[in-house]
C-alpha cells in the first residue's frame, strides 16, 4: 500500500512539474518574477502564476527571428498600464519582448482622442503605429482609407501563436471582419448585458412588499425593459440595502463624453429593431434588422417612433435611479452599482468581472445577469406602427461598443512581428486569464469562455481565479444568451463619420433630452438634422455603398 | 572722401553681424509660428478642406455659414457657445478682477503670515487649467462633493451642478474664477504696493474711512495695472476650453461648450472640418483685435 501511494505522489509531483508552473519554470530564459514583477506589472503573487501559467499553455514560438533588434510601435486606448485595455499590452510586453528580442513601444491614446490622433497620423503621412487597439465602429474609416490591412494569410500560420476566429461568438468574429476578410485578432467582446441584485429580487420579503404595494407579483425574473421599470420604480428611493439612506432603482450614466450613448442603442434597439421574417432572422432588409439609417438611401432612422419611444422609456427610468446619473461618466454608474447602492443596470460584460474585485465591489456572491432585455413596445417600420405583445416581446441583441481589438496598419514595415504580437495576445489560454482580470476591461468573446452548451468554459475554470461560482453562473450564462439566443441584434455604427454622427450629435442630443432641454421628439429631430448634414458633408452616395457593406444590406 | 553720417550709421549697421545673428532666432520664431499659421490658417478658412480630401476654394462660405449671411441659416451651434463664451468674457473677467483686487487689498495691509499665505494664494494659477476642471469634478460633485456637503450643512438645498444648465455654466465659471484670481492677485498687489505710503498718511488728515481710500487714491493708482490685467483677462477668457473639456465635458447637452471648444470639435475631433474650424477661429481672432483695440485706444486717450 505504502509503495503505491509513495507511486502515486511521484506521478503527482512528476505531473505537476511537467504540466503546471513552478517557480522553476522559464520563458524564454525569463522566470515568471522576471515577466510580471511586481509591482510593476503584476500586482500579487497570484496574479503573477495565473499570468505565468496562462503564457506557458499558450505555446508562444520563438520569435527571434522576426523581432532581434526590432521595435515595434502600438498604438491603444489609452487608460494607464494597470487601466482597462491599455493595460492589457503592457501587461504582455516583457513576455512579447522575450520571445521576440524585439522592443515594444505603446503609445497611450485617450478616449476622446482615438478619432483624431490615429485618422490625423495617416493623414498627414506619419505611420507612427505598426498595430493598434481601437473599436470596432471604427472599420469604416480605416478600411475605406486603406489604413488597415487585412490579416487572413497570417492566421492558421505556425510561426505564430495559435488562435482562430472560429472560437468567437458569431457576432463578435463578424466585428473583426469586413467583406469576406480578417482585419483584428481577438481581444474584447463588446456586448451588454442586463444586472440586478440577485439577493434582493430573490428576497421573498421585498416580494411580498412588491406585491402588497403595486397589487401584482413581481415581475422576477424579468424579460422586458417594462419589468425593470416596474421593479425600480419600486425600489428607487427604498434603504433596500439597510444602510440608513435612500437606494437607487437604476444605475445610469447620462453625461456627454462619457457613453452613455452606447447605453441608448441597447436600450433602443428592442424598441426600433424588428428581426426579419423567413429563416434568417438576421437578414438585413429595408424594413428589419435597420437602426441608424434607411439602407436605400441613408434616410436617418433616429427620429422614427421606435428611438422616441425609447427615449422616452429611458428618460422614465432614469427617473428611478440618482438625479445624478445624468452627470456620471460610465465609472461612476459603474460604481454606484458595484457599491450595492442600486438594484439594476445594463452594460458591458466588465461589470461581472469587476463584481467579483472585493476592492471595488460589495456585491461579490449576490450578482444577477440576464440577456440583454426585449421590450413589449416597439416599432415595426413595414406596417408603420407602434406594436404592444406582451406574450411576446422584441428581443433584440446587441454588440454595441469597442470590442476593442488589435489591428494592422497597412503600412508597417514589421507586418509578421506585429502579428507576432497580436496572435499572441488573442491566444484563448492568454485572452481567457485577461477577462477573468476585471481591471482589463477585456470582456467575454469567445467559446472558450463561455459555458456548455455555447461553449467549453467550466465553473472551475472561473472559480480558480478566485470568482463566485454561483455569480459566474449566471454572469457567463446571461453572456452566451446575449450573443446567442437573441432572434437578431444591432451593432454599433460602423462607418466613416460615426464620431460625427453619435458623439458630437446623437450624444449631445441625448444629454439634452435627459436634463430636460428638449422633449425626446425634439432632441431625435434635431440628431436627424444633424446626421442629414453630416451625410452630405462626407457624400451621401459614397456613405450609403459603405452603409449597406457594414451592415450586410444587399438592397 | 568720408561718408555722411546717414551713410556712415548705414554703414555700420551693415557692417555688425552680430545684430542680425542675435534678431535672427526673433525674426524667424515671429515667421514661422506667428505669420505663416496666421495666413496659412486664412487661406484654409476659405476653403472647403476636411483632412484626407481635396480642398476647393469657396471664398468666404464659411463665414457666411457660419454668420447666416445670404442664403444660409446661421450655424446655431457657433452662436449658442458664442454665448456661452460671452458669458464666461464678462461674469469671469468682473469676478476674477473683483476678488483679485480685494485679496490684494487685504494682503496690503501688515498681515502675519503674509508671504507663506501668498505662496498658497497663488497656487492655482500654476496648475493646468485641465486639471482644475477634473478637481472640479469632486470638488462639484452632486452627492459627495464640498460644496454640495456645505450647502446642505448650513440648510440650503443642494445643487445639481452637473445636470442642470445654469449651475453647470456658474460651476465652469467658478473654476476659471478659482484659477485666475491670483493672477490678479499677484499684478494688483504689486501696483499696490507700489504706491508710496505718503500720499495714504497725507490723506489720512482729511478722512479715516478705507473705502474713501482706496477710491480716491488705490484704485487711481493701480487703474493702469487693473487696465492691463482686465485686458489680458478678457482675451483668456475667450480662449477657455480646457476646463469645460475636463470638468463639464460641455454638457449637460452642449452648454457649456465654448466657442473655442466648437472650433476644436470641428477641426480635430472626428470630423476634421480644417476649413470651417480655421473660419470659427477668424472670426474670434476678430473679436479679440477689436476688444484689444478699443482698450488700447481707450488707454491712449487717457494716458497719452
Amino acid at each position: 500500500m505504502k509503495v503505491k501511494v509513495s507511486i502515486l505522489i511521484c506521478l503527482a509531483v512528476l505531473l505537476i512539474g511537467v504540466f503546471g508552473a513552478s517557480a522553476q519554470d522559464t520563458f524564454f530564459g525569463k522566470t515568471a518574477a522576471e515577466l510580471f514583477p511586481i509591482p510593476g506589472v503584476a500586482a500579487n503573487e497570484l496574479e503573477q502564476t495565473l499570468a505565468f501559467e496562462a503564457l506557458l499553455a499558450a505555446n508562444v514560438p520563438d520569435g527571434h527571428e522576426l523581432g532581434e533588434g526590432k521595435t515595434m510601435t502600438f498604438g491603444v486606448l489609452g487608460q494607464g498600464s494597470r487601466g482597462g485595455i491599455s493595460g492589457t499590452i503592457y501587461f504582455w510586453r516583457n513576455a512579447f519582448e522575450a520571445a521576440t528580442g524585439a522592443s515594444l513601444e505603446i503609445v497611450e491614446i485617450p478616449y476622446n482622442q482615438l478619432g483624431t490622433t490615429i485618422p490625423a497620423d495617416f493623414l498627414t503621412g506619419q505611420y507612427t503605429y505598426d498595430a493598434f487597439v481601437g473599436a470596432a465602429w471604427q472599420y469604416g474609416d480605416w478600411i475605406s482609407n486603406g489604413w488597415i490591412q487585412p490579416i487572413d494569410q497570417y492566421i492558421g500560420d505556425e510561426r505564430f501563436t495559435h488562435w482562430t476566429p472560429e472560437d468567437t461568438a458569431p457576432p463578435f468574429r463578424a466585428l473583426l471582419q469586413w467583406g469576406g476578410q480578417t482585419y483584428g485578432t481577438q481581444m474584447d467582446g463588446d456586448a451588454q448585458l442586463f444586472y440586478y441584485r440577485y439577493d434582493v429580487l430573490n428576497d421573498p420579503e421585498w416580494q411580498a412588499a412588491y406585491e402588497a404595494e403595486v397589487g401584482e407579483p413581481m415581475p422576477y425574473p424579468m424579460e422586458t425593459w417594462q419589468d425593470l421599470l416596474a421593479i425600480t420604480t419600486f425600489f428607487n428611493g427604498k434603504d433596500w440595502n439597510g444602510d440608513g439612506d435612500p437606494d437607487d432603482g437604476i444605475s445610469l450614466h447620462l453625461a456627454p463624453g462619457g457613453q452613455g450613448h452606447f447605453h441608448y442603442a441597447t436600450l433602443a434597439a428592442s424598441f426600433a429593431v424588428t428581426p426579419a421574417d423567413g429563416d434568417d432572422p438576421r437578414a438585413v432588409t429595408k424594413y428589419d434588422n435597420v437602426f441608424w439609417f434607411d439602407p436605400d438611401d441613408m434616410t436617418p432612422l433616429i427620429n422614427e417612433p421606435g428611438h422616441v419611444l425609447a427615449l422616452e422609456f429611458l428618460q422614465e427610468l432614469a427617473a428611478t435611479g440618482s438625479e445624478a446619473q445624468a452627470g456620471w461618466q460610465l465609472g461612476e454608474a459603474w460604481d454606484n452599482f458595484l457599491g450595492g447602492n442600486a438594484i439594476a443596470t445594463f452594460s458591458w460584460g466588465d461589470v461581472g468581472s469587476l463584481s467579483q474585485d472585493e476592492e471595488r465591489s460589495t456585491i461579490k456572491g449576490n450578482l444577477g445577469a440576464s440577456a440583454i432585455l426585449c421590450s413589449s413596445e416597439w416599432y415595426d417600420r413595414e406596417i408603420g406602427e407602434l406594436v404592444t405583445d406582451t406574450e411576446n416581446p422584441n428581443c433584440v441583441g446587441n454588440t454595441t461598443g469597442g470590442s476593442w481589438h488589435p489591428t494592422m496598419s497597412a503600412f508597417t514595415e514589421i507586418p509578421e512581428l506585429t502579428y507576432f504580437f497580436m496572435s499572441m495576445i488573442a491566444n484563448p489560454s492568454i485572452n481567457f486569464y485577461n477577462a477573468t482580470t476585471g481591471w482589463q476591461g477585456i470582456d467575454p468573446c469567445c467559446t472558450y469562455q463561455l459555458y456548455q452548451p455555447r461553449g467549453s468554459a467550466t465553473s472551475e475554470d472561473y472559480t480558480a481565479v478566485g470568482f463566485n461560482a454561483d455569480d459566474m453562473e449566471r454572469y457567463i450564462n446571461a453572456y452566451g444568451a446575449n450573443v446567442y439566443d437573441k432572434p437578431t441584434s444591432v451593432t454599433y455604427l460602423r462607418i466613416p463619420g460615426t464620431l460625427e454622427y453619435i458623439q458630437e450629435t446623437l450624444d449631445i442630443r441625448l444629454s439634452e433630452a435627459m436634463t430636460g432641454q428638449s422633449t425626446a421628439q425634439e432632441a431625435l429631430d434635431a440628431t436627424a438634422e444633424d446626421w442629414l448634414e453630416v451625410t452630405d458633408d462626407l457624400d451621401a452616395d459614397s456613405q450609403l455603398e459603405i452603409y449597406q457593406q457594414a451592415i450586410g444590406y444587399g438592397g | 572722401m568720408p561718408l555722411s553720417p546717414t551713410f556712415g550709421s548705414l554703414d555700420r549697421m551693415m557692417n555688425n553681424k552680430a545684430k542680425y545673428v542675435f534678431l535672427m532666432p526673433a525674426v524667424v520664431w515671429v515667421l514661422f509660428f506667428t505669420l505663416f499659421p496666421l495666413v496659412y490658417s486664412f487661406g484654409l478658412s476659405l476653403t472647403n478642406y476636411r483632412m484626407g480630401r481635396n480642398p476647393k476654394y469657396i471664398g468666404f462660405d464659411n463665414y457666411a455659414e457660419i454668420l447666416g449671411i445670404g442664403e444660409e441659416k446661421p450655424d446655431k451651434k457657433a452662436i449658442s457657445t458664442a454665448g456661452f463664451s460671452a458669458f464666461l468674457f464678462l461674469s469671469s473677467t468682473a469676478a476674477t478682477l473683483l476678488f483679485g483686487t480685494f485679496v490684494a487689498w487685504v494682503f496690503n495691509h501688515n498681515l502675519p503670515f503674509l508671504r507663506q499665505m501668498r505662496a498658497i494664494i497663488t497656487m492655482p494659477l500654476f496648475a493646468a487649467p485641465i486639471a482644475l476642471g477634473w478637481l472640479g469634478v469632486v470638488i462639484f460633485n452632486e452627492q459627495a462633493g464640498p460644496i454640495n456637503n456645505i450647502l446642505q450643512g448650513i440648510g440650503l438645498p443642494r445643487i445639481n451642478w452637473f445636470i442642470e444648465p445654469m449651475p453647470a455654466r456658474f460651476a465652469v465659471m467658478f473654476t476659471d474664477v478659482w484659477q485666475w484670481t491670483p493672477f490678479v492677485f499677484i499684478i494688483v498687489l504689486a501696483a499696490m504696493q507700489a504706491v508710496p505710503d505718503d500720499l495714504y498718511e497725507s490723506a489720512r488728515l482729511d478722512t479715516k474711512s478705507n473705502w474713501t481710500l482706496f477710491r480716491m487714491i488705490t484704485f487711481p493708482m493701480i487703474a493702469p495695472a487693473l487696465g492691463t490685467v482686465m485686458l489680458l483677462r478678457m482675451v483668456e477668457s475667450l480662449k477657455i476650453i480646457d476646463i469645460p473639456y475636463s470638468l463639464t465635458r460641455g454638457g449637460p447637452g452642449s452648454v457649456t461648450q465654448t466657442y473655442v471648444y466648437y472650433a476644436y470639435e470641428k477641426g480635430l475631433i472626428g470630423s476634421f472640418q480644417l476649413g470651417e474650424a480655421a473660419a470659427l477661429a477668424y472670426l474670434l481672432v476678430i473679436v479679440a483685435i477689436v476688444i484689444s483695440s478699443i482698450y488700447f485706444y481707450r488707454v491712449r486717450e487717457r494716458f497719452a
